[in-house]
């Protein structure tokens, strides 16, 4: 039996809209923010489960940590039921989410850390060990009796962190941890979770919008959306199937110049660039590169893939999310 | 266990890092029991009295030390709850309902003593009649002061099903509003309960309000014997039971159907 087993889940939300002109009561709407889901994860698995704003991502999230209740379905975490048995369930599992906090405000974060300690009664040498290791691992031994209101957001995520990881949990979610985080912070905490991952074998489930986590991190990806698992599988074979298309941008010696591309191909102008969207498929490179050079002296030329924020962009599209 | 005592301490230490809010509610709260006094010294002047005034002027005192206690909410607390904060306090293996009843208690007791104390010792040095009388007997005071802890734990099983109220309806201030209108006056904040006529009296002394501080500061003037201590103490322990129980159910009826909105 796999570590996750999720079955046919489902959650309706009521929704109240403000009323419409002339009619007296409020609209109620049923959304359904999970249907029918079915997954299965395995233990020490790092998943990346994406999908656009309102998929389900969060709910997911909630109902496997035990804060809700679906309405129907079922789904076990380590053979537990997660909102059954909360209390016993949440001792193994630890949640960052992105937008919150769970250290207190006030306080150093010594203190809350403390305090985290007796709520999973760690007992102290464990303790003591666990929190060295994570903080050095995560760089923030100089923050531990600093309070929290006076760390940047990139130390707060760290000891947020901290904090999730501190009684060991099994498996750890992350809603969005990398949310407002500078590039530093962003690859100091990638690299942390490949750590912990690797060093204890935490399973990992990580919701993000930043697709770069998913690269760095996450070997399989599920995509949610309007409630419903889309895809399940390798993020190079999820790309794969949009990955079509190459962008070349080329700058001229003459400023006329204008390469003679048939109409399949677009060329747009900015300034002295030209930028040129073909895919390989269709249009042999040979061709263009001939073409390109026939049009006029070529002062400089570079060729990308389409960022992978287009690529995903452009499958929630054909997924009609 | 010991994670709620840790809870209570951290939350106790927290509430004695706002000096200038305990100076500030120190000093407003002494405005209030001058003018107070002031007010029923007028009425009371040439007028044949049930009470000696002294009496009142103790009641009045020791209701204003204790302010705090009736009226203050933890704001960090209804956040959580209006924000979605609340989420990380469900992902602990706790009681959510015991997590967030030793905060208030703590909140509830150090504020209040933080307060109670320097009011208190300024109250004993104003002149009889304007000031804080000496209790009516050791035992007496012996009593009060048990009666005083019972009472913080019936205002915090209060607060707790305000909180509970506030998880449906997302807002603090309704629901809050009416509680406290409703503490101010059935507590004796505002006209102390001896002033009520007698009739009323049988009736309101046997609401949970009246429990909290209106049933210690009796004890402590003697207007109750030390030998009916014990009878008022079991009324006490009645309610908390009672207002402690119908905030769990409460709370795990609010648990069920939690829904954290957002991302």
């Amino acid at each position: 039996m796999s570590y996750i087993q999720a079955e046919h889940l489902r959650k309706t939300f009521t929704v109240r809209k403000k009323r419409e002109k002339g009619s007296l009561l409020r609209e109620k709407q049923t959304v359904e923010a999970i249907k029918d889901l079915c997954f299965t994860v395995e233990r020490g698995e790092m998943v990346g489960y994406i999908g656009p704003n309102g998929a389900g991502k969060s709910t997911t999230v909630k109902m496997l940590s035990g804060i809700l209740t679906p309405d129907a379905g079922q789904v076990t975490v380590g053979g537990r039921i997660p909102w059954k048995d909360r209390r016993e369930h949440v001792r193994h599992i630890g949640v960052v989410f992105g937008q919150r906090s769970q250290l207190w405000w006030d306080v150093p974060v010594q203190d809350s850390l403390d305090l985290l300690k007796d709520i999973y009664r760690i007992p102290e040498e464990d303790y003591r060990n666990r929190v060295k290791e994570l903080t050095e691992a995560l760089e923030m031994e100089a923050l531990l009796r600093t309070p929290l209101r006076q760390l940047s957001l990139g130390q707060r995520m760290r000891a947020e962190l901290c904090g999730s990881l501190l009684h060991r949990p099994e498996l750890l979610f992350l809603d969005e941890p990398t949310i407002g985080l500078d590039a530093v912070s962003k690859l100091a905490l990638r690299d942390f979770l490949q750590w912990e991952n690797r060093r204890h074998g935490t399973t990992i489930m990580l919701t993000t919008h930043d697709m770069e986590d998913i690269v760095a991190l996450c070997p399989r990806v599920m995509v949610l959306g309007h409630g419903s698992k889309l895809f399940d599988g390798t993020l190079s074979s999820l790309l794969g199937r949009y990955d079509t298309v190459r962008t070349v941008s080329v700058r001229y010696e003459e400023a006329d110049a204008k390469p003679d591309l048939p109409e399949t191909v677009p060329v747009n102008r900015e300034g002295e660039n030209l930028t040129i969207t073909y895919s390989p498929d269709s249009y042999p490179t040979a061709e263009l590169i001939a073409k390109l050079q026939q049009a006029g002296t070529i002062r400089e030329m570079t060729m990308q893939p389409q960022n992978i924020d287009h690529l995903v962009a452009a499958m929630y599209r054909e997924m009609d999310l | 266990m010991k994670a709620y005592l840790s809870v209570f301490r951290l939350r106790r230490r927290l509430e004695t890092q706002y000096r200038g809010a305990v100076l500030g509610g120190v000093i407003c709260q002494m405005f209030f029991g001058i003018i107070l006094i002031a007010i029923y010294r007028a009425l009371y002047a040439g007028k044949p009295q049930e009470y000696p005034f002294s009496q009142i002027a103790s009641y009045v005192w020791l209701q204003q030390a204790f302010f705090r206690m009736l009226l203050a909410s933890d704001p960090d607390l209804l956040d959580k709850i209006r924000t979605g904060g609340i989420a990380y306090d469900l992902c602990r293996p706790l009681s959510l309902y015991g997590f967030y009843y030793v905060r208030v208690l703590a909140q509830k007791m150090m504020g209040s003593l933080l307060r109670a104390v320097p009011m208190l010792v300024f109250a004993v040095l104003l002149p009889e009649g304007w000031g804080l009388s000496a209790p009516a007997s050791a035992a007496g005071f012996c009593w009060a002061l048990a009666g005083l802890l019972l009472g913080l734990l019936c205002v915090s099983a209060m607060e707790n099903i305000t909180m509970g109220f506030t998880m449906r309806t997302l807002d603090s201030r309704g629901m809050q509003g009416l509680m406290n209108l409703l503490m101010m006056i059935l507590a004796g904040n505002v006209l102390p309960l001896t002033l009520f006529p007698d009739s009323w009296q049988k009736v309101i002394t046997l609401l949970p309000y009246a429990q909290m501080l209106d049933a210690p500061i009796r004890l402590y003037t003697g207007q109750t014997l030390p030998a009916e201590a014990p009878r008022i103490l079991l009324i006490q322990a009645a309610w908390i039971l009672i207002l402690t129980g119908a905030g769990m159910f409460f709370w795990n009826r609010n648990q069920k159907r939690i829904v954290i909105q957002g991302g």
